[in-house]
């Protein structure tokens, strides 16, 4: 579904992602692992055309979108859900989310995505009201989850959805996410939490300083010895 | 009490001073709202601004007094300047502004562009319409009294556009699915571009709803004062404080400040004569800056 083949991203001066391939097919949630600071958010980003300066193939549904901007990307159906939310702070839960099915593919099923999205977080029916800036950590995230669904998207990038967060609103993210792939959409995950991703995903990628330094299924990631070391300190 | 005649004549003044201020406000809130959606929505500061404001009243002035258009009066002289400024300011977002957004240091270069269309915008009009001044006919004759109160339909009429036109913005901006999207852009530019808002586009419909708004303006006030080729400068500074006392950005603070200043503007007019105004902005803008930089309803840093 996607593919992404050689890409090299730059930030001005320093070159961020160093020919990064990765693939993910339809219908899977494939965990993007690594250390802070490696480039695992770049590529999120490059794919969604959020960053600018870049090089390589990205094809998406068979077409590539290197180089497309974000409001076109968006509505092929391919959504980025940011590590620091990215929210409206001045807007409603309701407002927020009603922007999130700007693109004219989600226009036509905004209505059915709000109840959707009502289902799957119940705790934004009662907070519709209320202002994106009063929310707590989890709830705001809970929304910019939501926001992304909003976009009748059927592959989500989701950026480090339970950093910051307690264990057992993690853990219910988690499960949300879960959810979300089984009803039919694709994840590409930059995620930390060893342990849920095990849960999680069907293929894993680690990405050390722009490049990508494992490539497998779980199985074969928690059998990895250095993976271990450096991720579980074992 | 008993009122002399003097007492009586001193009350007719103020209330003539009370209504001009109102008049002038209601136009400079009309003009705040502009630059700070501007501001607040590009994070750009376009130094033509005040240029805007002449360029809607020499386009009425032409059809008007130079091609002597008569059927429909203002509304037809509306309904055509008002797409003509729209289209101006989006074709200068598009085609200047919008290039040096990818450079470095970007926002001191759309001010040096800005300023240098401003000196080249009067000095076009001053070639064009020479440099004597113009004046364009009221929207409508006349006054209405009330006892010994005489309200010109024209100054009403200022007042009720000009807070029309603001009351419309206000509506778009919360109703339609554009305004919410200007607004998502100014609360935060990146969450805007991840739901896939055009930004680029939002960017020039912004500079070109705010082009409208500062040229309905100047049709409005060309009517009460002359449209002078000069004059850019001189609005361009109203407009500024006015912003900048009601708080950058703030949309609810420019409201009260164009009033606020519209008053003043007034009342020192009286006292003084008008030529002191200026000076009394300026004092106004020093006390600001010193005692609450903030202004009125900024958030503040």
């Amino acid at each position: 579904m996607l593919s992404v083949t050689n890409l090299n991203t730059y930030y001005g001066e320093s070159h961020v992602l160093r020919d990064v391939s990765v693939s993910v097919n339809k219908g899977e949630v494939v965990v993007m692992m690594g250390p802070n600071g490696h480039g695992k958010s770049t590529l999120l980003k490059s794919i969604c055309g959020l960053v600018d300066d870049k090089k390589g193939a990205i094809i998406y549904k068979n077409q590539d979108i290197n180089g497309l901007a974000t409001e076109k990307i968006v509505n092929l159906g391919l959504t980025y859900i940011a590590e620091n939310r990215e929210l409206f702070p001045y807007m409603t839960v309701l407002e927020n989310l009603k922007l999130g099915a700007y693109s004219k593919n989600a226009r036509v099923h905004e209505k059915e995505n709000l109840e959707k999205v009502f289902d799957l977080f119940p705790r934004l029916v009662d907070r519709q009201k209320q202002l994106a800036s009063t929310m707590s950590g989890g709830e705001a995230r809970m929304l910019a989850v939501a926001r992304g669904l909003m976009s009748n998207a059927d592959f989500l990038c989701i950026d480090e959805p339970s950093l910051g967060l307690q264990p057992s609103l993690r853990h219910e993210i988690f499960s949300t996410i879960k959810q979300i792939n089984e009803q039919g959409k694709t994840v590409l995950l930059v995620e930390q939490n060893i342990p849920k991703i095990a849960e999680l995903a069907d293929r894993i990628y680690v990405m050390e300083e722009g490049q990508i330094s494992f490539e497998g299924n779980k199985e074969e990631a928690l059998s990895n010895e250095r993976l271990k070391e450096i991720f579980l300190g074992m | 009490m008993n009122l002399t005649e003097d007492n009586i004549l001193f009350l007719y003044e103020m209330a003539d001073v009370i209504i001009a201020g109102l008049t002038t406000g209601s136009v400079y809130a009309l003009m705040a709202v502009g630059m700070t959606l501007v501001y607040g929505v590009t994070k750009a500061f376009n130094f033509a601004y005040g240029d805007f404001f002449n360029m809607g009243g020499y386009f009425a002035w032409i059809l008007i007094v130079g091609l002597g258009v008569q059927f429909g009066g203002y509304l037809t002289i509306l309904a055509i300047v008002m797409p003509i400024m729209f289209v101006v300011g989006y074709g200068l977002e598009k085609l200047m502004v919008a290039p040096l957004r990818k450079r470095a240091d970007w926002e001191n270069k759309v001010m040096m562009l800005t300023l240098g269309l401003a000196l080249f915008l009067t000095s076009l009009y001053s070639v064009v319409f020479g440099v004597r001044l113009k004046s364009l006919p009221p929207i409508v004759d006349g006054m209405v009294e009330v006892g010994q109160l005489a309200f010109t339909y024209q100054d009403i009429m200022i007042f009720v556009m000009s807070l029309g036109g603001i009351l419309l913005f206000g509506w778009l901006l919360n109703n339609t699915r554009i305004g919410m999207a200007v607004q998502a852009v100014a609360q935060n530019p990146e969450g805007a571009k991840i739901v896939g808002i055009p930004q680029a586009r939002i960017f020039a419909a912004t500079f070109a709803i705010s082009t409208v708004m500062v040229g309905f303006g100047g049709i409005l006030l060309s009517q009460k004062w002359f449209i002078n080729p000069m004059s850019g400068s001189t609005i361009m500074i109203k407009a500024w404080v006015v912003t900048a006392f009601g708080g950058m950005g703030s949309i609810r603070g420019g409201l009260y400040a164009a009033f606020i200043i519209g008053m003043l503007e007034a009342f020192v007019g009286w006292m003084f004569g008008m030529s002191y105004s200026i000076i009394a902005l300026f004092i106004l803008l020093l006390a600001t800056l010193a005692l609450r930089p903030q202004g009125l309803m900024g958030k503040g840093k």
